[in-house]
């Protein structure tokens, strides 16, 4: 079963995210997958959260931050991860250059990699987040990125078996509402 | 009228190509600084013709239909600007709110409203 989940903050994706995972997975096959790379303080203060929020689900953690193609041999089968966040993984992706260039191949890589993931993996519940509804005009990396995400989420959308927005702590379904 | 509307970069267009067998030829692509050319079946990022707009003083709902022959033959495509932080800009509030209004008033004429999310489509009229 793969899953897309996207929104707004705070808007209740993560705990959904979770639920649903957990209730896909085979007992200790229930995996976080973290692609945030923390950096400073703030970074390590939203890691430990994180971590606390999910204690006692049982999931173990993975912290593939980049290059998921890499890390193929170590895919759980039977596995059930919750791909946390889309969103953190193409910005690891798209600005690691050095002088602050922009890989704008990076989406395209980014979507093939989580999708071949996909099908290794028993479910993968992937959450990203909706960055296209303000009123702004943005810098060019800004806009790159932005159009890079759309991309990466259009495409792992267009694969999933559920497609899912959440709005206020609602879930507002696109695609495969009977099948959880 | 068919309105279409949903974040930048969603898949609109592509959906209205699809569902409405358009060549690129019959799309208007609106640009925030020019006048609108509403000759096409197709108008696109009406958002930015909302801006030029605000900017000229007129607002977008009145001008679209004094200026626009067969308005309500015309498929119209909108990003939706209406999340995120009030801007800080003056004019870039103005034009939130007067693409707002112009939205409501084409949704109420539009025969369908169709919401694109990630390329995937929700019919909310």
């Amino acid at each position: 079963m793969k899953i897309f989940i996207s929104g707004g903050a705070k808007n209740g994706k993560s705990m959904f995210a979770q639920e649903c995972a957990k209730k896909l997975s085979i007992e200790e096959h229930l995996w976080y997958l973290a692609t945030m790379e923390p950096r400073d303080d703030e970074d390590f203060a939203r890691v430990a959260r994180h971590r606390n929020e999910r204690a006692g689900w049982g999931f173990k953690t993975a912290e593939w931050g980049r290059n998921i193609a890499l890390h193929s041999e170590e895919i759980d089968c039977k596995g059930t991860y919750l791909v946390d966040s889309v969103t953190a993984l193409l910005s690891n992706e798209m600005f690691c250059g050095m002088g602050g260039d922009i890989n704008k191949s990076a989406p395209e890589k980014v979507a093939k990699e989580l999708l071949d993931f996909s099908d290794k993996a028993k479910d993968v519940v992937f959450v990203s987040d909706n960055l296209f509804c303000d009123a702004a005009f943005y810098d060019e990396w800004t806009d790159s990125y932005r159009e890079g995400l759309a991309f990466v989420d259009r495409a792992l959308a267009e694969k999933c078996d559920i497609v899912a927005e959440f709005s206020c702590g609602q879930i507002i379904y696109y695609k495969g509402e009977d099948l959880l | 009228m068919e309105l279409i509307i949903g974040g930048a970069f969603q898949g609109k267009t592509a959906f209205a190509k699809e569902n409405f067998n358009l060549t690129d030829d019959e799309i208007f692509i609106c640009d925030k600084d020019s006048a609108p050319d509403f000759s096409k079946k197709c108008i696109t990022h009406i958002e930015r013709f909302s801006f030029w707009c605000v900017e000229h003083g007129f607002e977008p709902a009145e001008y679209l239909f004094e200026h626009a022959e067969n308005i309500f033959d015309k498929i119209i495509i909108s990003d939706d600007i209406s999340c995120g932080v009030v801007p800080i800009n003056k004019t870039e509030r103005a034009w939130r709110e007067a693409n707002g209004r112009l939205l409501i008033k084409l949704s109420k004429e539009s025969e369908h409203v169709t919401r694109i999310f990630c390329g995937l489509s929700q019919r909310l009229k």
